[in-house]
């Protein structure tokens, strides 16, 4: 009996803690929630540095929470529902699933909890959405479709490696991509029907399986050309050549940068990256949220815009402040 | 005269359903072999071998300790996010405590094995269930790594950890494959004989196939567990080393959901859910057939959707067969 009432009585005194911290600073601050479709990649880190950036110049409470894999959907439709009960002013989201999530941001809207879709569309959401705040992603793809065709000078064979079932802004990259390749007639492309997966470790090996599969006789390979859509693709199909001895005898294109894919441009072992602005992006979402809860218009469509980098243009400075920002300068202040 | 000849042929089959236990794993990797071989003869090149041994190292290695662990009748579900923690150790032990590779690689096993103690502490002292227990490191651990790693990659490349699973270049390609897989195999020939040999590797045996009999017959039943879940521990982290190996890169997500490939791997191989039962040899052909069957269906171009219904049904089928064979001695 006493232990019974010593254990309510923790937890009702948690309880009661708990609803005092959630009511410190309510009604002082807007508190916006960012939601990423995963928190370890380093894209992610840069919109988690943009959001905060935006966090502190507009004084509003940034609150930076996502699921641990990039393909778990239930884990991000659950954190969605909580953020809405905890009742955060705004939430900035990037849909993991080009569908799955609509449920809950209708949820969210129908509740007064404004959403800005970031980085990915999410089918379905056009009417209810604040605002879109993303790369054009298809676009992204077919600067890379044309600048492979031009390096290739028009010609050759062309290897294309899919990042993951489902993944809007990946699937758009491919399409672009693969339209892009359209305007190269003798540009053959003799694989698109391969996935790399969630993890390095399954880009790496599908990428290795896909390098055994188009080298010739004589160990050299077949193709002219590679494409890979995302961070953990490139790095995949990187680390593959490189450990092949592979790396700077086939022209490869990859999307979005990191500390190791830049130094793969330096070794020119990749020879041209699409780069994202993901700074911008987290900076961008939640300065347009905060403008639409002061009652401000907003654009209901913001591209935030590519570049391509290459081993000749990586140092010119607006190039540098793409692909090195200086996150720790943001994340720390947190 | 007759009933002798009869039983002389029993035993005949006895024998050879006891050869068929021990090598219809071995048959099972051969068949799948062979058909991907006809199909594109690429698969029997030297390269695609070393290639397919350099992708089950991981799986292989973690498969080890696994196999203890089915053996006593338990599951450890942790052991993609200790690959993982193990991985990300070992490169921040180089790279922000400036460790030597070598240091780095003990200290990386070290944390395995901690990991692995303390799911056993909690199983054998606390009674809870294994699969909760390791359900929960799963995410202790994973966080963990991503805490050590501050959620991003720590790279590490170009020490001789990264030359385990590297690629032999061209004027070493009498080694077959890489050091990391000769490692691994030296390693399975020690477990396999601890298993078989040893009063320990016995009391593994007699813990999973009837916990009470063999707490009545003097087995410390809670020292045996405690000791398989480190020791899943130990070659998690072993794993892990290998993982940074292979990517270059400590990787807080890396080798997410890789605890149902490497409890496949032991299932494949003979591993029984209920305990009693499995064996080294079986979940390294295990983990072998898996790497196999994907390496041949993206050698003949088949879209990845297809890999994963094969690789699906081979789980099955290896283990419906594996029960038709025990229903067959029974």
């Amino acid at each position: 009996m006493l232990k019974k009432i010593i254990k309510w009585t923790i937890l009702g005194g948690a309880l009661a803690l708990l609803a005092a911290c959630g009511s410190n600073d309510q009604n002082t601050r807007l508190r916006i929630s960012v939601i990423p479709k995963a928190t370890s990649h380093e894209f992610w880190q840069s919109v988690h540095a943009g959001a905060i950036r935006a966090g502190k110049e507009l004084d509003v409470e940034v609150v930076w929470i996502g699921p641990e894999k990039e393909d778990d959907r239930q884990q991000q439709i659950a954190l969605i529902d909580n953020q809405v009960m905890n009742q955060v002013d705004g939430i900035v989201l990037a849909p993991l699933d080009k569908v799955a999530v609509l449920r809950p941001v209708k949820n969210a809207v129908t509740k007064n909890v404004p959403v800005i879709i970031y980085d990915s569309n999410l089918e379905g959401s056009e009417d209810i959405r604040t605002s879109f705040v993303a790369t054009n992603n298809r676009e992204g793809g077919r600067i890379a479709g044309e600048q492979l065709g031009n390096m290739l000078n028009g010609s050759g064979k062309v290897v294309l490696l899919r990042y993951l079932e489902g993944s809007a802004s990946t699937t758009n990259r491919e399409a672009g991509f693969l339209e892009a390749l359209q305007k190269f007639p003798d540009i053959e492309l003799v694989s698109d029907e391969q996935y790399a997966g969630v993890t390095v470790a399954s880009a790496q090996q599908a990428s290795e399986n896909l390098l055994l599969r188009f080298t010739g006789p004589d160990g050299k390979l077949t193709i002219d050309g590679i494409f890979c859509p995302n961070e953990s693709s490139t790095y995949g199909m990187l680390q593959a050549l490189r450990r092949q001895r592979l790396g700077g005898t086939v022209t490869f294109v990859g999307f979005d940068a990191s500390e190791s894919l830049i130094e793969g441009l330096e070794s020119r072992d990749i020879s041209g990256l699409v780069v994202q602005n993901p700074f911008k992006m987290g900076y961008i979402g939640v300065k347009t949220m905060v403008q639409h809860l002061k009652g401000e218009p907003v654009e209901k469509i913001i591209d935030t815009g590519v570049a391509f980098v290459t081993p000749e243009n990586m140092n010119e400075p607006a190039m540098q402040e793409l692909i090195k920002p200086d996150l720790d300068k943001w994340l720390n202040m947190q | 005269m007759i009933d002798q000849v009869s039983l002389s042929n029993k035993s005949l089959l006895r024998m050879a359903t006891r050869h068929l236990n021990k090598f219809g794993s071995v048959l099972a990797l051969a068949l799948v072999f062979a058909f991907f071989a006809t199909l594109n003869a690429k698969m029997a090149s030297l390269a695609a071998l070393e290639t397919m041994v350099q992708q089950t190292v991981i799986v292989g290695m973690a498969a080890l300790g696994m196999t203890l662990v089915i053996i006593s009748a338990g599951i450890d579900l942790s052991v993609g996010s200790i690959i993982a923690f193990a991985s990300v150790a070992v490169a921040s032990l180089i790279d922000s405590v400036g460790l030597s590779p070598g240091q780095a690689a003990i200290g990386a096993l070290l944390a395995g094995t901690a990991c692995g103690l303390v799911n056993g502490l909690l199983i054998a002292r606390l009674r809870i269930v294994p699969f909760i227990v390791t359900l929960g490191m799963l995410l202790v651990v994973r966080g963990l790594a991503k805490g050590l790693a501050n959620s991003m990659p720590i790279n590490v490349g170009g020490t001789w950890l990264s030359d385990l699973l590297a690629t032999l270049p061209a004027d070493q390609k009498w080694q077959l494959v890489p050091p990391g897989a000769w490692l691994m195999l030296l390693i399975a020939l020690l477990v396999g004989g601890f298993l078989r040999y040893t009063q320990l590797g016995r009391h593994v045996f007699a813990v999973g196939s009837n916990e009470q009999t063999a707490r009545l017959c003097g087995v410390a039943v809670e020292r045996v567990k405690i000791f398989v879940y480190a020791a899943s521990g130990f070659f998690a982290g072993f794993a892990g080393l290998m993982l940074m190996s292979y990517q270059e890169q400590g990787d807080p997500t890396g080798a997410l959901g890789l605890e149902l490939d490497v409890i496949a791997a032991v299932v494949i191989g003979g591993g029984s859910l209920s305990g009693g039962e499995g064996s080294i040899f079986g979940s390294l052909i295990g983990a072998m057939i898996m790497t196999v069957i994907r390496t041949g269906c993206q050698l003949n171009g088949w879209p990845t959707w297809v890999t994963q219904v094969v690789t699906g049904a081979v789980i099955v089928i290896a283990v419906a067969v594996d029960r038709f064979r025990h229903r067959q001695q029974a």
